[in-house]
C-alpha cells in the first residue's frame, strides 16, 4: 500500500484536514456572528501573569503564599488533633499500667511514633487544598508556560514543567505522567528529574524541623525547600541534557484554559483525592512501621532496655551508628542515621521513627529535645538531605517500571544520594560560618 | 435496556464537568491539565426510568491512529457502538471545535451536540444561531452552562430522543473527494466483514488520508490491488 499515490498531493491527511477546515468555515458563516468586545477579563489577568518579567516573581510568590496558608491555617488542627490524641493516650496508658512492656508499646510506639505523625497530615491536606485551588482555576497551565522560557534556555522541554508541579503531591503519578511526553529523551529528563521536586511525604519533616529550629519563619523555610527541590530538578534536567541526552527538546505547544473561580466542592474533591494516599498509608504502613521501629528501638541485642534506656543501644541504635560517621561532618548522631535509613520505606517514617526514638527515650516535647541535640545548620542539612536522597522505594519502582532500566534506576539513586549530600554539606558549612552552627543557638 | 453514552470533545471543554453533573456522586476530579482525562471513567445516571451507562472518552483534537488517546476513542467508537456519542463543543472556540464533529460524523455515530460555555462565548461578543448549526452538521445541538449546571435536563431529554430514535448525520465533501469516496466504497464493499465493522465511507476516507492503522487492515486483502488502481 505504499505505494499509493494519491489526487490530494503529498500529504493527504493535511489536505484533507483543510477541506474540513473550510466546510466548517462555510458552516459558521451562517451560524456565528462575532462582535467586537475587546479583551477578556482572562486576557488582561494573562497581560500581566504571564508577563516575561513579572511571570517568574508572580510564581514564586503565588507558591510562598501557598505555603505560608497551609502552615498558618493548619496550626489549630494540629493541636485539635494532637490533643484528641494525648486524650486518647493517657486513657490507654492508664489501662495497660501493670504491664511495662505493653505500656511502652502503646504509649512510645503507637502514641509516641503513629500518634505523632498524624497531626502533620493538616498541613499535607491544606497544601494540596491550595494546589488544587491554583489548578483549578487555570494558573498552573500558566505557570508551565512562563517556566518553559527559562528552562528552554537549559534545553529542558516545557512540559517537563507539568508532572514538577504535580511532584508536589506525590512523585510517583508525577512520573508516571512523564508518559505525556512525547520525544524519548525529554521524557527520560522528566523522569530522571522528577524525584528532586518535594512531595507531600517530605512536609512533615520540614514542618517539624522547621518549627523547632526557625519558629517565626516556618512557611519560608519549608518554601526555600520547596525551591531548592525545583533548583536541584531543574539542574539535574540541565545536566542529563548536556550529557546523556544530548538535543533539542521538541517544541512545546500547550493550550491555555480559561481563568475560573474554582468551586469550593471541586477543590475539596481534589484535595481529598490526593490526600487520602497519606491517610491509607497512615492507617497501614506507618501503623505497622510504628510497631517495628518501637520494637527495634525498645529492644537491643540484650533483650527489652527498661525504661527510658539509652536507645544508642538498641537495634535502632546500632543501625544507626552504622551509617553516622558518614554524616558527622554534618552533625548527625545516629538518630538522624537511624530516620534516613528508615525513610526510604517512605519519608513521613523519619518523623514516625524520630518521634518513637525520643519517645521510647522518655522525651515527651521532641521539638524541644530536637534543639537540644542539634545545631539549626544540622537541622538544615538533615532537611535538605530528607528532601534530595533517594525518592522513597515505591518512588523507585515506579523509575524502573517507567525507564524500563535498572541501570537508569540505579543512576538516579547513587546520583541522588551524591548531590543529597554535597548540597547538605554547602548548606552545612554556610550556617556555621554565620553563626548557626552551635546547638540551641537559633 | 441500559442506554450507553460516550462523552467526547476537546481538552479542556468541561467534559469533565458534564460527566460530573450527569453522573450523580461522580468522583472525578476537574482540573486543567490538558489530557487529563487518560483513562476510562465510567458512571451511571437514571432518567425518565432508562438507566445509562456513560463513557468519558479521553480528551482529543482529533482521531487519527497516531495518538493513543485518539486511537482509544476511535477505536470505541468503532467497536463498543454505543447508542450516543454526545460531543462537548467549547461555544468560545466552535471553528476548531467543529473538527472533532466532523471526524465523528464520519464515523457514523449518533451524535448529540453539547455546545458548552455559552457563558464564555457570549463574553466574547459571540451570537450562535443553535437551530441553524443543529440543521447544517444535521445533528441535535444543546446549549449548555456545565459549571452551572444549565442545560443539563435538556441534554439528558436529547440523549433520550436521539437513543430511540438513532438518525446518524453524513458530510458531503467537494465533489472531487466525493468521486474518490464513492469509488472506494464501492470496492470496499464487497469485503462484507469489513463493512459490517467499520463504515464504508469512513474506511475510504481513511484510505485517502493514508491513515496507518486502516491501510494495515486492507493490506494483503484481495481489495489492495484494486484499491490501488483507484489511485493510479
Amino acid at each position: 500500500m505504499n505505494r499509493v499515490r494519491t489526487v490530494l498531493g503529498d500529504d493527504p491527511e493535511i489536505t484533507f484536514a483543510e477541506k474540513r477546515y473550510t466546510m466548517i468555515s462555510g458552516i459558521l458563516e451562517e451560524c456565528l456572528t462575532k462582535t467586537e468586545t475587546g479583551m477578556t477579563f482572562s486576557d488582561k489577568l494573562d497581560k500581566v501573569l504571564l508577563n516575561k518579567y513579572l511571570g517568574i516573581p508572580i510564581f514564586l510568590i503565588l507558591v510562598w503564599a501557598l505555603f505560608q496558608f497551609s502552615i498558618e491555617a493548619s496550626g489549630v488542627f494540629m493541636v485539635i488533633i494532637e490533643t484528641a490524641l494525648v486524650t486518647v493516650g493517657e486513657f490507654f496508658g492508664t489501662l495497660l499500667a501493670g504491664n511495662e512492656i505493653a505500656a511502652s508499646l502503646v504509649q512510645d510506639g503507637i502514641f509516641g511514633g503513629f500518634a505523632f505523625i498524624l497531626p502533620f497530615l493538616a498541613p499535607i491536606f491544606l497544601m494540596f487544598l491550595g494546589i488544587a485551588w491554583l489548578e483549578d482555576s487555570g494558573y498552573f497551565a500558566r505557570a508551565a508556560f512562563v517556566m518553559d522560557k527559562l528552562l528552554r534556555k537549559l534545553g529542558v522541554h516545557g512540559k517537563t514543567f507539568i508532572p514538577m508541579m504535580l511532584g508536589f503531591g506525590c512523585n510517583i503519578p508525577a512520573i508516571m505522567a512523564c508518559r505525556s511526553i512525547e520525544g524519548e529523551k525529554d521524557r527520560m529528563i522528566s523522569i530522571l528529574s522528577n524525584p528532586y521536586i518535594s512531595c507531600g511525604a517530605r512536609l512533615p519533616v520540614y514542618v517539624l524541623f522547621a518549627a523547632a529550629f526557625f519558629p517565626g519563619f516556618e512557611g519560608s523555610v519549608i518554601f526555600l525547600m520547596y525551591m531548592l527541590g525545583l533548583a536541584v530538578a531543574i539542574f539535574t534536567a540541565w545536566l542529563l541534557r548536556k550529557t546523556f541526552f544530548k538535543g533539542e527538546p521538541e517544541p512545546f505547544i500547550m493550550e491555555l484554559p480559561i481563568y475560573r473561580v474554582p468551586t469550593l466542592r471541586e477543590s475539596v474533591l481534589h484535595m481529598w483525592e490526593r490526600g487520602v494516599v497519606f491517610l491509607k498509608k497512615a492507617g497501614t504502613w506507618l501503623f505497622l512501621g510504628a510497631i517495628i521501629l518501637w520494637f527495634m528501638s525498645a529492644f537491643g541485642p540484650a533483650g527489652y532496655l527498661g525504661t527510658d534506656p539509652d536507645v544508642s543501644v538498641s537495634y535502632t541504635g546500632i543501625l544507626g551508628g552504622l551509617i553516622q560517621p558518614i554524616f558527622a561532618p554534618l552533625g548527625f548522631d545516629w538518630r538522624l542515621g537511624a530516620a534516613l535509613i528508615f525513610a526510604f520505606l517512605a519519608k513521613e517514617i523519619a518523623v514516625e521513627s524520630l518521634g518513637i526514638i525520643f519517645a521510647v527515650e522518655g522525651n515527651v516535647a521532641i521539638g524541644g529535645a530536637l534543639a537540644g541535640v542539634f545545631s539549626p545548620a544540622t537541622a538544615a542539612a538533615f532537611m535538605i538531605f530528607i528532601l534530595l536522597y533517594i525518592p522513597c522505594i515505591a518512588a523507585v519502582g515506579t523509575i524502573k517500571s517507567e525507564t524500563n532500566s535498572w541501570k537508569w534506576t540505579l543512576f538516579s539513586i547513587v546520583y541522588s544520594i551524591i548531590i543529597a549530600y554535597v548540597i547538605a554539606a554547602i548548606a552545612f558549612v554556610l550556617l556555621s560560618a554565620i553563626g548557626l552552627g552551635v546547638i540551641g543557638g537559633a | 435496556m441500559t442506554v450507553r453514552v460516550a462523552l467526547i470533545g476537546n481538552p479542556n471543554v468541561g467534559k469533565s464537568v458534564i460527566f460530573n453533573n450527569l453522573v450523580p456522586g461522580a468522583r472525578q476530579h476537574v482540573g486543567n491539565w490538558p489530557g487529563k482525562t487518560v483513562e476510562k471513567k465510567t458512571g451511571k445516571y437514571r432518567y425518565n426510568g432508562e438507566e445509562y451507562d456513560l463513557v468519558d472518552l479521553p480528551g482529543c483534537y482529533s482521531l487519527t491512529a497516531r495518538a493513543v488517546d485518539e486511537l482509544v476513542s476511535r477505536t470505541y467508537i468503532l467497536e463498543e457502538k454505543p447508542d450516543v456519542v454526545v460531543n462537548i463543543v467549547d461555544a468560545s472556540n466552535v471553528e476548531r471545535n467543529l473538527y472533532l464533529t466532523l471526524l465523528l460524523i464520519e464515523l457514523e455515530a449518533n451524535i448529540v451536540v453539547a455546545l458548552n460555555q455559552m457563558d464564555v462565548a457570549k463574553s466574547k461578543g459571540y451570537t450562535i444561531r443553535t437551530e441553524r448549526l443543529s440543521s447544517r452538521l444535521g445533528v441535535p445541538v444543546v446549549e449548555t452552562i456545565a459549571t452551572q449546571k444549565v442545560g443539563m435536563e435538556k441534554l439528558k431529554k436529547v440523549i433520550e430522543t436521539a437513543a430511540k430514535s438513532p438518525k446518524p448525520a453524513s458530510m458531503t465533501y467537494p465533489s472531487d473527494i466525493e468521486g474518490l469516496i464513492e469509488k472506494l466504497v464501492t470496492i470496499l464493499s464487497a469485503d462484507t466483514s469489513l463493512v459490517t465493522h467499520h463504515p464504508a465511507r469512513w474506511l475510504a476516507i481513511k484510505i485517502i488520508e493514508r491513515d496507518k492503522e486502516v491501510l494495515e487492515m486492507i493490506q494483503g486483502t484481495p481489495l489492495d490491488s484494486k484499491i490501488e488502481e483507484v489511485f493510479a
